[in-house]
Parts: structure tokens; C-alpha cells; sequence
């Protein structure tokens, strides 16, 4: 379970997130909305550990550990995952490669036998299928030459093969178009279950249609303004966010 | 210098029936090069390399009586390939293996046959001439005309432990036959910490048709100063592929130069520099192009550590009225520490308007984005790095074709990648 208490948060001594509490349980998946600036993207930077973000105060916590105390690396090892918004190009790392190391480093972490190169691909295989990705981008390097579209289904791959327990979907839905999205959310769908949790940030209620929350959180300027459920999103849709601001 | 003079002489009495016309380019070219002098940062060619250190120090020529034991197991040897041994400085015939085809000559008979590759290109640059007037090591090397040699031929030029500071001057001619392929290894390996001194010259001619691979591994110990001239000319239809590692030594100069003898030559150069702790490597290339319907393609990466510093000077000349040019040249450049330090300058030189000219030089940090997203699947900040930088360097490893040969690179990239990361 993650929660997060009366976080105030920000970058270069200025105050982005402005104490935000939110509980999301095993099984969940919650939405945030909100325009650009609104503290969006802060909010998973801290979640995932990004350097240069500092928390001023608050706490984040998940399955009772301090988050925010963690490396990067021990957060994901420990379940936490971020399907990127502008997934990063690493010229010459195969992305093959790329995957089953991280795997490997999970696997290591949880005291379970690595992945050997061949049941690896078998593996992988299947996960691809899931996300209609070409075998192609198997033997390429991490997102070299990835169309946008290409990129958010290699996240969703990621996600996958890693199995994390507590996933943030960052704008997942941008830059994909409607065949892309379907089947980016499918691969979503797919995946949840009791365990698993979700916070998906987004602009729009376009991702919302495929990909059904349990909870709708509106951010505006670093302030949860409003939660609701799944029909808050129509409600945003025809309105937009003026009739919540102060 | 003096002690120059005295290794001079001492050659000159070690060798008292060598050949008339050499001794007299020997004489001569030492003439030179006491009148020319080391360089000094007054050189622009030289400007970003101090030899003040080199300069103080002294060396004594390998004789006969520096072979050492040959050792049980011959380090660097890559598997499965044909091999020329040269133990500090004294070529091992009978440890060789060379295939049909493949003829080790003289520097009395290459020189009875072309004196001029013996001055070629030598008189701006001291340390050629010094290996003109001293070379005591390295071979002519014939690949016969219309011959594949499908296995790669490594010549591997050892330095063993040593008990005084020596130097060598290898020499190494390449004569590839018209319509012939090959692959030649050139492979300097040292295991000395004693300071010692490598300053070779090669000189490659390919002839029409043919098509020459070389990949050039500089591997000293940080104890050594290696200096390099490479010469490469391509006669009509000639393709060359050149890739030049180098992660050892304490100061390393190495100027390579490419000329198209004939219309549709095909040269591509890569080269990738390591540098760590004091390490400087400074290379300078330069493409002339004076013929039609030639290809260029250039490119260097260095990754510096610690307080290494690295120099990359290219320069690209297309001479007036050649026709349809295609010549680029990249230098990207990864500092892994703030106190490394790297100096780039390419250069385009162009007389002549038929031409698709590219160049381009990057120097950066690791990407922190990259290195952030690789952490967040789990990877650790050193793994992460280590995939990074190996990345880095792939783009010059994935253009060695033979798989012992890349296996060898690779682990040896993988082995310093290990290491420097353990320093911080």
C-alpha cells in the first residue's frame, strides 16, 4: 500500500507539491488530473526518486517502508515502477540486454535463480505478444529509433516482465493514437489484479475510457482539489478545471 | 638529446655491415631529426601535448641480450587467429605462423624496392624521422595479389618485464596485393612498469581492388610512452577498414594519415581512446583527398577519467577539381570525471565544389536522464553506468567483424570499465 502524507515538495527551494495526502490500496487504480504545471510530474518524480526534487515535508510510504529514505534502484526492487512519459534513448545498450538485467537485479533482490538467455527470450516473447510489439525492437537499443507509439508499448513491456506491484503510467496515453491506446491499455488491464496498484496521471479522460479507475484525483497548483469516482472524468471533460480553481 | 646521440652510435656499432644506402638514411634522417628537435607547445600541430616530462627521461635501445625467456603463455594472443611474435623488439620467426599467401620480407628488400616509404610524410614530424634513423624492429608484411586471407594476422609487439628503461622503434609495412582482402592485427602489450618507449611507423599500401582491415591495439602499461605514426594509401577501387584502440600508456601520440592514390577509393577510420588516472592520448588524423569518387568516413570516441586528458585533431583536405567526395568525420567524447579534460578540433579543408562534406565534435557527461531511467528498472547506479559507457563504446566495437577479435576488445573494455569504476 502506498501512502503519502501532507507532502509538500519541490525543486530549487520552490514549492511545487503543496501537501498532498493520498492512499492507494492493493488492487487500486487511481487517476490524477490535471493541466501542465499543476504538479503532476513532481509527484511521480518523488515517488520514483529523481534527483534534484526535494521534500520539504511529508512522507511517502509504501507497505509501511519510508520511500523516500531509498535509492531509485531499492524503490523498484521493491515493486515500485514508472511507465516514463519521454521513455530515455540509451545509444548502444541492446535492449534485450537492457531488460533481462533488470530482471536479473529483481530476481537476485527477491533470492530467485537468474534468468538465463534462452528462457529469457521465451519469455520475453510472450510479454511482446501482449503489447503487439515487433520482435525487431527486441535487437535494437533501449528506444533508439522508436517511434513514439513504439516507446510507451516498450514501457508497458517493461511493466510486464518486471511485474511491479505499484505502477505509475506517466501520460502513458500521449503521443499514442487509438489503435496504439487500446492495446497499451489492454496490456494494462490485462495486468491488474488484487495485488497490483496504479496511479495514472494524465491530461485527458481519453485513457480513462479504456482503462477503468477506481478513483479520480483533480491536482491543481499542487493541491488534490477534488476526488471522485469514475464519473468525475466525464465531469471534467465537459466543464474543464476553471470551476475548481480558488 | 645526448643520450640519443650515444643510442645512435651504439646502433650504428651494433649493425657494422648493415646495408650502405640505409645506413645513409639512417644518418641522414638522424641529421633531421637532431636539427627538427622534439616538439614543443609552440607547435600548433603539438600544442595540446607536453613532452617536457618524455624529454628529461632516457632510454636504451633492446639488443639481442634483452630477449627474455619466452613466456609460457603469450599475453594478448587472440585465439584461432595467425600470428607474427616480436618480443622486445626481436622478431620470433619460428614462434610465428603465417598462411600461403602471406610473406615476411626484409627492410633491406622493401627498401631496394621503394626507398620512399622510408621518408614518406616524415619531415614535420621528429618522432618519424627518430624511427627512420633507429628503427631496430617490426616487418615488411606482402599479401600477394588476388589472395583472401580469411583469417586475421595478429602481430603482437610485446614488452616484457623490464629491468631499464628501453625503447624501440618498430617499423611495419603492409603491402596489400591488388584484388587481395585481408585483416592485420597490430597489437602493442606491455607488462613493464619500468618506464619505457614505443615510437613506431606503419605504412599501408592497398592496392587496386583490394580491401585492407586493420585494427590497431595500443595496450601499454601506464608506464610507457608510445608514439605512432600511421600511413594508409589506397590505390584505385581500394577499401580500407581501420579501427584503433588504445587504453594504455602514460602519454600516447598517434598521427595517422590517409591518401587516395586513385579514383573510388573507401576508407573508413574509427577509433575509440580510454583514459584514466594522468593518461593522455592525443591523435591526429588527416584524410587527403585528391581524386574522384572517393568515400570518407571518420569516427573517434574517447571516455576520460580521473584527470586524463585527451587531444583529437582531424583534419579532411579535398583538393581542388575532384569530382563527388562523400568524406564526414565525428568525434564524440564522454568525461567520466570533472578534472578530465579533452581538446578537439576538427577541420575541414575544401578546394573543391563536387563534395558532401560532414563534421562534428561532442564532448558530455553521462546522461543523467539515462542513467536515472536505467535505476528506476532496478539497475544499480554502477551497472547502470557501466551499460552506459559500454554503449558508448559499441559503436566503435560492432565495426571489428571477426568474433575472437571483438571478444578480445570487449572483455578488455569491460575489464576497465571494472576497474575505474571501482576507484571512485
Amino acid at each position: 500500500m502506498l501512502e503519502i502524507k501532507n507532502l509538500h515538495a519541490g525543486v530549487d527551494g520552490k514549492e511545487i507539491l503543496k501537501g498532498i495526502n493520498l492512499i492507494i490500496k492493493p488492487g487500486e487504480l487511481h487517476a490524477i488530473m490535471g493541466r501542465n504545471g499543476s504538479g503532476k510530474s513532481t509527484l511521480a518524480n518523488i515517488i520514483t526518486g529523481r534527483d534534484n526534487y526535494e521534500v520539504m515535508k511529508g512522507s511517502v510510504t509504501y507497505n509501511g517502508k519510508d520511500l523516500l529514505d531509498m535509492l531509485p534502484e531499492d524503490r523498484a526492487l521493491s515493486g515500485i515502477f514508472m511507465s516514463f512519459q519521454y521513455p530515455v534513448v540509451i545509444p548502444g545498450v541492446n535492449n534485450t540486454y537492457f531488460l533481462r538485467a533488470a530482471l536479473n537485479a529483481k530476481l537476485k533482490h527477491q533470492g530467485l535463480k537468474e534468468m538465463n538467455a534462452v528462457d529469457f527470450m521465451h519469455l520475453i516473447r510472450e510479454k511482446l505478444n501482449r503489447v503487439q510489439m515487433d520482435e525487431k525492437y527486441l535487437t535494437r537499443a533501449v528506444n533508439d529509433g522508436f517511434s513514439g507509439g513504439e516507446k510507451k508499448r516498450n514501457e508497458i513491456l517493461q511493466m510486464l516482465t518486471l511485474e511491479p506491484t505499484f505502477s505509475i503510467l506517466d501520460e502513458t496515453d500521449s503521443g499514442l493514437d487509438i489503435d496504439a491506446l487500446k492495446i497499451v491499455a489492454n496490456g494494462v488491464n490485462n495486468f491488474r489484479n488484487k495485488e497490483r496498484s496504479f496511479l495514472a496521471i494524465t491530461h485527458y479522460q481519453r485513457l480513462l475510457e479504456y482503462m477503468e479507475p477506481d478513483f479520480i484525483h483533480v491536482l491543481i497548483d499542487g493541491e488534490i482539489v477534488k476526488s471522485g469516482d469514475k464519473t468525475l472524468a466525464a465531469e471534467l471533460e465537459k466543464k474543464g478545471y476553471s470551476w475548481l480553481e480558488k | 638529446m645526448s643520450y640519443l646521440n650515444q643510442q645512435f652510435d651504439a646502433l650504428l656499432k651494433y649493425w657494422p655491415d648493415e646495408d650502405k644506402n640505409i645506413r645513409t638514411l639512417r644518418t641522414n634522417s638522424f641529421d633531421q631529426f637532431n636539427t627538427i628537435g622534439f616538439p614543443t607547445r609552440r607547435w600548433e600541430e603539438w600544442q595540446f601535448t607536453d613532452f617536457s616530462k618524455f624529454i628529461k627521461k632516457q632510454f636504451r635501445l633492446s639488443w639481442a641480450d634483452d630477449l627474455p625467456n619466452i613466456p609460457k603463455s603469450i599475453p594478448g594472443l587472440i585465439p584461432d587467429l595467425n600470428f607474427i611474435l616480436i618480443i622486445n623488439g626481436h622478431y620470433q620467426s619460428q614462434l610465428s605462423a603465417l598462411p600461403d599467401g602471406v610473406r615476411v620480407s626484409t627492410h633491406l628488400e622493401d627498401f631496394n624496392t621503394d626507398e620512399n616509404i622510408y621518408t614518406y610524410g616524415s619531415s614535420q614530424n621528429p618522432f618519424q624521422v627518430l624511427n627512420t634513423a633507429m628503427m631496430n624492429s617490426g616487418v615488411p608484411i606482402h599479401i600477394e595479389s588476388n589472395q583472401i586471407i580469411e583469417k586475421p594476422i595478429q602481430i603482437i609487439y610485446l614488452m616484457t618485464n623490464l629491468s631499464e628503461p628501453l625503447m624501440n622503434h618498430p617499423r611495419f609495412h603492409y603491402h596489400i596485393g591488388e584484388n587481395s582482402q585481408a585483416t592485420i592485427v597490430e597489437h602493442y602489450i606491455g607488462l613493464s612498469d619500468q618506464p619505457y618507449f614505443v615510437n613506431s611507423v606503419s605504412h599501408a599500401t592497398i592496392g587496386n581492388n583490394a580491401s585492407f582491415n586493420h585494427v590497431r591495439i595500443q595496450e601499454e602499461t601506464e608506464s610507457a610512452s608510445h608514439i605512432a605514426s600511421t600511413h594508409y594509401q589506397l590505390e584505385t577501387d581500394a577499401q580500407l577498414n581501420a579501427t584503433h584502440f588504445s587504453w594504455g600508456g602514460e602519454l600516447f601520440r598517434h598521427d595517422i594519415q590517409i591518401t587516395f592514390n586513385g579514383n573510388g577509393g573507401d576508407a573508413t577510420l574509427n577509433g575509440l581512446c580510454l583514459t584514466e588516472n594522468h593518461q593522455h592520448h592525443d591523435q591526429h588524423v588527416t584524410v587527403d583527398h585528391q581524386h574522384d569518387g572517393c568515400n570518407s568516413h571518420q569516427l573517434f570516441k574517447y571516455i576520460l577519467g580521473d584527470k586524463s586528458s585527451g587531444v583529437f585533431n582531424g583534419k579532411v583536405i579535398v583538393r581542388e577539381n575532384t569530382k563527388q567526395t562523400d568524406a564526414d568525420q565525428s568525434n564524440k567524447n564522454l568525461l567520466l570525471s570533472p578534472d578530465a579534460l579533452m581538446n578537439a578540433n576538427p577541420q575541414l579543408e575544401i578546394y573543391s565544389e563536387d563534395v558532401k562534406c560532414a563534421h562534428g565534435s561532442t564532448t558530455g557527461q553521462i546522461d543523467s536522464e539515462a542513467l536515472f531511467y536505467m535505476r528506476s528498472r532496478g539497475l544499480t547506479q554502477r551497472k547502470a553506468t557501466e551499460l552506459i559507457i559500454s554503449g558508448f563504446a559499441e559503436e566503435i566495437t560492432k565495426s571489428i567483424t571477426n568474433e575472437n577479435i571483438s571478444d578480445y576488445i570487449n572483455e578488455k573494455i569491460n575489464q576497465w570499465l571494472r576497474s575505474s569504476n571501482n576507484d571512485d
